[in-house]
């Protein structure tokens, strides 16, 4: 489990290391192994909107698993148990990066300038 | 992101197994409730299974994780106990019924301890 | 919904036990009974598991049906047994009753059978609804 939340911290710390570093943020491509040269942001845009898209997606499954039981089809209830804390944590999960990210920008806008 | 928290080979091997502890319980109960029934052969889960399972871990293999399931078949060992063909012994039976019981348990409580360490990694609290 | 793994054929055993044992105990009770309805002593009845289907391996094989017990009652052909009991008021013109050819041993030796599958059955039920409930505390915090 630790390195998910040491990528998620280091990812966390580029994306806001790099608007500070200005015009030099495409060159300094050093942290987490990135070796991509993208605009400022834009990475960890993507990877933003990539988690939203999967934590729809498990909860959908999620949602077809429990109402095919409902329904009377032959879904074993372990499955349906499985996918719907699956979905759950990964919802807990994209909320805690939410929370993480409105405090890392009020941090920022605490800053003197 | 869902791979790097479901996607792991040993998390897919348990689900699986439970998968197979389930359909061997079906299986297991068809066999009792058919102990006199003439001519029924007994069913149960292969022991391959269990064997294509460890080896798809060792090799890391999540592919063909997807596309074992376990099913249950006739068992082709098992002799016949009466004249008419029915290889059905209710002892063996229930032993494996318990057996079977503590495996689901046991796939159950690692399933769960994965999800409450993730819940735990993600909230930095333990519970 | 499908949530006891086992439980279609568990209760399926269930039933067919419990009819083998109605005609077991009504058998039992009619050992001694030498006028019924239509006339003759009680016939013995027994019950028969009906065959597993004639397509067996195909139909063992399809995993969403798993072979389930039926069984049929017929009536015992074995003829009524005649003891020499001139002052008895079923008795023929020859001074014989006719009795039921029920043995009592045999039958309790089928009431110990039946019991035995039928209990098996109850633990088939008792075990899928423990799973079932292992099942419902994944992630339980």
């Amino acid at each position: 489990m630790t390195p998910i939340t040491n990528s998620f911290s280091s990812n966390l710390a580029a994306a806001w290391a790099r608007p500070a570093m200005g015009k030099t943020a495409g060159t300094a491509s050093s942290v987490a192994g990135d070796t991509s040269v993208a605009a400022p942001g834009s990475r960890f845009g993507d990877m933003l909107s990539e988690m939203v898209q999967k934590t729809d997606a498990s909860q959908k499954t999620s949602a077809a698993t429990t109402g095919a039981m409902l329904s009377g089809q032959n879904v074993p209830l372990h499955q349906v148990m499985i996918a719907s804390e699956e979905a759950s944590i990964s919802f807990q999960l994209m909320l805690e990066v939410r929370n993480k990210l409105l405090d890392g920008y009020q941090e920022l806008m605490r800053m003197q300038v | 992101m869902t791979e790097a928290l479901f996607g792991s080979v040993n998390y897919m091997a348990e689900k699986r197994s439970l998968d197979a502890c389930v359909e061997r319980q079906r299986a297991l109960a068809s066999n009792i409730a058919n102990l006199e029934t003439p001519g029924f052969r007994r069913m149960d889960v292969p022991a391959q299974f269990r064997s294509q399972l460890s080896e798809a871990v060792r090799r890391q293999d999540v592919s063909s994780m997807n596309t074992l399931r376990p099913n249950a078949v006739i068992d082709s060992s098992a002799p016949a106990r009466t004249p008419d063909g029915n290889s059905v012994n209710l002892t063996d039976e229930l032993v494996a019924m318990q057996d079977n019981g503590l495996e689901h348990s046991l796939h159950i409580q690692m399933i769960s301890g994965r999800m409450s360490r993730l819940r735990a990694a993600i909230s930095g609290r333990m519970s | 919904m499908n949530l006891i793994p086992g439980a279609n054929s568990a209760s399926q055993g269930l039933r067919a036990e419990q009819v083998r044992l109605e005609v077991i105990s009504q058998n039992i009770a009619n050992a001694r009974t030498t006028k019924t309805a239509d006339g003759g002593p009680y016939q013995r009845q027994s019950v028969r598991f009906k065959a597993a289907l004639g397509d067996a391996m195909a139909a063992q094989s399809s995993s969403s049906a798993k072979n389930e017990p039926t069984l049929e009652i017929v009536r015992d052909p074995r003829p009524a047994v005649r003891v020499y009991q001139p002052g008895h008021p079923d008795s023929d013109k020859e001074g014989f009753v006719a009795y039921p050819a029920i043995n009592i041993h045999e039958e309790m030796a089928d009431l110990i059978s039946a019991n035995r599958s039928y209990e098996a059955n109850i633990a088939v039920m008792r075990n899928g609804r423990a799973l079932a409930q292992q099942a419902l505390s994944i992630g339980k915090r």
